[in-house]
């Protein structure tokens, strides 16, 4: 059994190879945005989940006029491949991913094993920033199909809707509310919102080298757990960057037709009057 | 009190600097983070966890004959944000006194304009790594007494 959609994912070889074809856009999306100034993959730019990727002023990606003027100053075109990698694991990867997604980009990628495989494997990082000429991007109205908001979160989880919670253990039993060793901050409350099932993000990745798992494993992991294809689900974390990872995975490494990215996640739920939490 | 003259060299230059600036020379600052010395890598258990920190970070403060501190720092390098800034504290204050180091304001900073360049959850990581800068301080004068 192969993953159902493997377009969506190429490995460090792949990428090796077409770092110079005009077709292919790499862009370094991390939780630490320093790490490209240290050194990233030649030819590739730089997306910031927070400065580049949010919106000013309130709280929400940019708009689709910004996510226009972000794109084509990164030189791409709707006909772009789009190969994202970062570190921890990809999350920023597959958040901005996400977001491309969400404003209509079809051709995207997921470096197999991001930054980490890319730096193990010894292959060349450069400090050069790069520059392409500009395009006029134009985007698709956004995809509210993979994006959840409150309302629809709470009428899922009262009408008993299956919600993955991707956190660490002690934030889905509320003892913390960050993950362990991040500052304890965003929500007024601890829990997990009630009927999610804890899946840990972390469990869908291989710990030494960030790859992801066999299909095999990740099947038998989410549908031990009582998530099946058939399902409408949504994946929620802290602030949805974690948990888009697990969106990506089930949407399109399994093939879930229906998955959702709830970005709100816990620091909007935990802080939300009237909302039910189960600890 | 003001703050330890070579702190204060480093927050002045960074108000100056553009946002590109900021980010390269927190780069070089991350870079020219020295190693841990061996007989600290020896005895790890001595350092302390900062664990306001988003990345593991160990400091241990070393008393010099002079009555100075210099302090040791053990960040991984895939964390370069951390390392910068715990880098620049370095800079700032090796060789200051226990109680100059006391003194320094957890707002230090704010004339940086740091949030130019990293985001707030990270320069908060400034404010974890000084507390325990202080701790480290604090039992050495301690030790003294």
């Amino acid at each position: 059994m192969s993953y159902v959609h493997p377009d969506y994912l190429v490995d460090t070889e792949w990428v090796a190879a077409y770092l110079e074809d005009p077709n292919v856009r790499i862009i370094e999306s991390d939780e630490d945005p320093l790490l490209y100034s240290m050194g990233h993959i030649p030819g590739a730019v730089q997306v910031d989940w927070f400065s580049t990727l949010q919106h000013p002023v309130r709280r929400d990606f940019l708009t689709k006029e910004q996510f226009e003027e972000v794109a084509s100053n990164l030189g791409i075109t709707p006909d772009t491949t789009v190969v994202f990698y970062g570190d921890k694991s990809n999350w920023f990867a597959c958040y901005a991913l996400w977001l491309f997604q969400y404003y209509g980009h079809q051709n995207v990628k997921i470096l197999n094993g991001g930054r980490a495989k890319w730096e193990q494997e010894g292959r060349p990082l450069v400090k050069d920033i790069p520059s392409y000429e500009k395009t006029s991007y134009r985007a698709k109205e956004p995809d509210e199909s993979i994006r959840a908001f409150r309302g629809e979160v709470l009428t899922h989880t009262t009408s008993k809707k299956p919600l993955v919670d991707v956190r660490s253990p002690k934030e889905y039993s509320g003892e913390l509310i960050s993950m362990p060793n991040y500052p304890q901050e965003g929500a007024q409350r601890g829990g997990h919102i009630p009927g999610a099932v804890s899946i840990p993000w972390s469990l869908a990745v291989h710990e030494a080298d960030s790859t992801f798992k066999t299909a095999e494993e990740l099947r038998a992991l989410y549908e031990g757990k009582g998530i099946r294809p058939e399902d409408e689900i949504i994946a929620y974390c802290r602030i949805g960057e974690r948990s888009s990872l697990t969106w990506f995975v089930l949407k399109y490494l399994l093939g879930y037709p229906n998955v959702k990215n709830y970005d709100g996640s816990w620091t909007e739920w935990g802080n939300l009057v009237d909302a039910p939490i189960e600890r | 009190m003001p703050l330890p003259p070579k702190l204060q060299e480093i927050v002045d230059d960074f108000a100056s600097m553009s946002r590109e600036e900021k980010i390269e020379t927190l780069v070089a600052y991350a870079e020219s983070l020295p190693p841990l010395p061996d007989w600290l890598r020896e005895e790890r258990e001595k350092m302390d966890p900062v664990p306001e920190c988003m990345t593991p970070v160990f400091l241990f403060g070393e008393e010099q004959p002079d009555g100075g501190v210099r302090f040791h720092f053990d960040i991984p390098p895939q964390s370069p944000t951390v390392r910068g800034l715990a880098s620049i504290l370095a800079n700032g204050l090796n060789g200051s006194k226990p109680e100059e180091i006391l003194s320094v304001p957890a707002d230090f900073f704010t004339p940086m304009r740091l949030e130019e360049a990293i985001t707030h959850q990270r320069i908060n990581g400034f404010i974890g790594v000084l507390a325990h800068m202080k701790q480290g301080a604090v039992k050495l004068l301690q030790n003294k007494s």
